[in-house]
């Protein structure tokens, strides 16, 4: 047999499990204004002066021992807003934190990586690219596009140019992929194997295929796509939304993308019953990851400030100054699958791989918890299970017919239970 | 399943838990109000327990009041006069200070941490009035780790005191420590689960606790964006609505569940103001009710030494005070 | 050319990625620090003498454990992924 049969799966998270998240919201500002953005309080107003950057790193570092920081390896990540606008305080937090690492003798010095999420229109400046240059082998960039040119324009448009009295941000009608698009092969000669993240919405299912394809063809080979989880679906989305995946299959199937090229809606590992005891864990990592804010307020996820919530408050569970409030944290670390799941889910036969965020599930809550499982997304999650058994049914009779079945099923990788 | 309705005759009513009752002007629940909650106790079987303020009531509340088998909490000195009825085994006198006399079969005794030690020598003192003494801490929050051992050396003095009592033949109840010798399984508070509290506004709260931050516009001790100060689950034309009340309830919370702290008060009151979510205690819940269980433990122990005495209970050696510091992490 | 000619145990991959990423960390961290940050500078210089032997010894004490393939000009690299280790010519 000379044929060496892969199936190209999405990359686990680097040190996944085993590096602490922390996350600073540099700025509440963007460029953008996509119409699904969850962050419904983005303003130019909030942007992270470097006092309390700095001070909140020496907080950090200074708990080397403490259980919340002991994990083996660290994630210091940025997001906005946008997080390319503030380029410069990124630089001076990114030396400083490399630096004091060093003077420590802090365990993070040996595994720590500097991860991003960006729109991607300012890739290519020169202030971006210089720290690109500088911190090459600790950076994880990801460029989020989200497929053919109108798909992604139909959410990922400009903001207006004037804010309001508010410093609130609102959409124009300039979609903005062309000034996205243009910075994708810079992007891949640094990152070749970078991820983009597509989200959808209602509105955007009949663009699926067409899209993931798209992504495939500018040379992105990891394609993370996601469904929010807002209650936003409308009667028969989960059909289209079938038919979509279904049409997807198919072509990554015929066309032999599956090889090189990965779309995290197909996975083998998805639409089985779960174990109410053993398999009891919970999906989002909300409280034991930590964020930071302008004001210098931390959160146990981003989704938990201000800026992230609908109708609740923000979750603060301490501040730079004074510290976490451990007693604040105690309900996430605490967190369970079937304690926050309705029966329907608990019960599901096609429970696993359905996702859901802490922070929406807080945000959607009836009352001040975050024991309450938001399910807004059931009808889209058993959709994708019938496309995704489909494709494997599809994909295994193929390879069987290839004679590759056996030898696939002897060099599969393992794979960790994922979680947000 | 709910087994008693907590009617709160006034604003004024006296506090008998955790949290002190801030109203000071009196309110008294109109009459027809408490016409409609007791009608609401008999149709659901639930036994009328109600709160007294220090001030005598009107006539025509008293033969209302009567009306149906009832229990009395009332403040210390202010015993209600009905002249009807029969005086209830579990009526519950409730003081603020020590007292020599306590006129009640059951005392409720509020107490700050620091006002509980200052006063340890008179409150064993009281373990031998026959009478039943539920301490109850009202500053709890503000408890440290530092404080541990002193509350340890002090349920150790007060084992001694209890013991000589059970030496001499006596039987002393005393909820911090000899509760738990007698459980087998978690006697919590379970508002909103086996209790629920009628104001005098004829809404339904949780408990007194959760009427007295309404009333004060206590907000969720957040940062204040938008009022959510309206705490009531129901009223009494509506009927109970609790929201996620399966989260009041010990199988969904993950911490106590496993617990085996059975004299824990769980006060879902102090869980919302310390951890932001009604199922999940503080850590100084937790540790203060394991010192407790574990010095129930220890006088258990030395009880045993003069004979058997309640064979069927195991409580069993553990080294930890808070279970969050050994939960099962997936 | 990249050949499979062995693998390492999982505490030996431990091993080298710690000291390739400090060796990494130690290179990014050359880049913003001068000479004027005296004591931290002198530090750094140490440390990157140190952990360059470290990681040069562990290349040795493999390569003499497991004795893999070789040949002139090639080189050996390990997938952290799979701690296998590779022939590169």
């Amino acid at each position: 047999m000379s044929t060496l049969i892969n199936i190209k799966e999405n990359q686990d998270a680097w040190q996944s499990g085993m590096a602490k998240n922390i996350t600073f919201i540099v700025t509440k500002d963007c460029q953008l204004a996509c119409k699904y953005c969850y962050l419904v309080g983005k303003n130019v107003k909030e942007r992270m002066p470097w006092e309390v950057a700095k001070t909140f790193i020496d907080y950090v570092l200074d708990h080397e021992n403490d259980s919340e920081f002991a994990m083996e390896s660290v994630i210091w990540e940025f997001i906005g807003g946008e997080p390319f606008l503030e380029i410069e305080l990124i630089d001076k937090i990114c030396d400083y934190i490399k630096m004091e690492l060093f003077r420590r003798n802090h365990h993070w010095f040996n595994s720590y990586r500097f991860s991003f999420s960006t729109n991607g229109i300012n890739y290519h400046e020169k202030a971006v690219q210089d720290f690109i240059k500088k911190n090459r082998d600790h950076l994880s960039i990801g460029i989020t596009i989200d497929g053919t040119e109108k798909k992604h324009d139909m959410n990922r448009v400009w903001k207006q140019p004037v804010a309001d009295d508010n410093g609130l941000t609102k959409p124009s009608e300039r979609g903005s992929y062309k000034d996205v698009v243009k910075n994708i092969p810079l992007w891949l000669e640094q990152f070749p194997g970078g991820g983009t993240k597509v989200t959808i919405s209602s509105a955007d299912i009949p663009y699926i295929t067409e899209s993931v394809l798209h992504l495939y063809s500018l040379g992105i080979h990891e394609v993370n796509i996601n469904v929010v989880f807002e209650d936003v679906w409308q009667d028969g989305d989960d059909l289209k939304f079938e038919e979509q995946l279904m049409q997807l299959a198919d072509a990554i199937i015929d066309g032999g993308y599956y090889q090189d090229y990965a779309c995290s809606f197909f996975s083998e590992h998805i639409g089985k019953p779960q174990d109410p005891v053993l398999d009891n864990q919970n999906w989002c990592g909300a409280g034991k990851m930590l964020s930071v804010d302008a004001a210098g307020n931390l959160y146990p996820c981003t989704r938990f400030a201000q800026y992230s919530l609908r109708d609740k408050e923000a979750w603060i569970i301490g501040n730079i100054h004074d510290g976490i409030d451990k007693n604040k944290l105690r309900p996430f670390l605490t967190l369970d699958r079937t304690t926050q799941s309705p029966q329907k889910c608990i019960e599901c036969e096609v429970a696993s791989g359905c996702a859901w965020c802490q922070g929406e599930n807080y945000d959607a809550a009836h009352t001040h918890t975050v024991f309450q499982r938001a399910t807004a997304i059931c009808l889209m999650h058993k959709a994708r299970v019938r496309a995704n058994n489909y494709y494997w049914n599809k994909l295994y009779r193929k390879l069987e017919l290839e004679d590759l079945r056996e030898q696939y099923e002897a060099n599969k990788r393992e794979v960790k239970p994922e979680i947000c | 399943m709910l087994q008693y309705l907590v009617i709160l005759l006034d604003d004024t009513s006296v506090a008998y838990c955790h949290a002190d009752n801030p109203l000071k002007e009196r309110c008294l629940m109109p009459i027809e109000t408490l016409k409609k909650g007791i009608l609401f106790g008999m149709k659901h079987n639930l036994m009328i327990q109600y709160v007294f303020p220090d001030h005598a009531l009107p006539d025509e509340y008293v033969s209302v009041i009567e009306s149906i088998d009832n229990v009395k909490i009332y403040p210390m000195g202010c015993k209600p006069v009905t002249g009807i009825g029969v005086e209830s085994e579990a009526d519950v006198e409730v003081a603020n200070s020590i007292s020599n006399k306590v006129a009640a079969k059951n005392l409720v005794l509020r107490l700050t941490f620091s006002e509980m030690l200052k006063q340890k020598d008179n409150i064993a003192k009281l373990f031998a009035s026959g009478a039943r003494i539920n301490l109850c801490i009202t500053d709890m929050e503000q408890f440290t780790d530092e404080q541990i051992e002193v509350y340890r050396n002090l349920l150790e003095e007060w084992n001694g005191a209890l013991l000589n009592l059970y030496k001499q033949g006596q039987s002393p109840q005393f909820n911090l420590l000899t509760d738990r010798m007698v459980l087998d399984k978690m006697h919590n508070c379970e508002a909103g689960v086996s209790n629920i509290t009628l104001a005098p506004n004829g809404k339904f709260y949780l408990c007194p606790a959760f009427y007295y931050d309404e009333q004060m516009k206590v907000d969720n001790q957040l940062n204040h964006h938008q009022p959510t100060s309206d705490y009531s689950v129901g009223d009494l034309e509506k009927f109970l609505d609790i929201p996620n009340q399966q989260l009041l309830k010990l199988d969904h919370a993950p911490l106590c569940r496993v617990c085996d702290a059975y004299q824990c008060r769980r006060c879902i009151w102090l869980n919302r103001k310390l951890t932001w979510d009604h199922n999940t205690p503080s850590h100084q819940q937790c540790v203060m009710a394991h010192i407790e269980r574990n010095a129930s433990r220890d006088l258990l122990n030395e009880i045993r030494k003069m004979g058997d005495f309640m064979p069927e209970i195991q409580i069993k050696e553990i080294h930890y005070l808070d279970p969050f510091d050994v939960r099962k992490e997936f | 050319m990249k050949k499979l000619v062995g693998q390492v145990t999982p505490e030996e991959k431990n091993e080298i990625q710690q000291l390739f990423e400090r060796k990494n960390g130690l290179n990014e961290l050359a880049k913003i620090l001068n000479a004027d940050n005296t004591e931290l500078y002198e530090k750094l210089v140490k440390d990157m003498g140190e952990t360059g032997t470290k990681f040069q010894n562990w290349w040795d004490r493999m390569a003499q454990k497991y004795q893999w393939e070789s040949e002139e000009n090639g080189k050996w690299e390990i997938n952290f992924d799979t701690n296998e280790i590779f022939l590169i010519v």
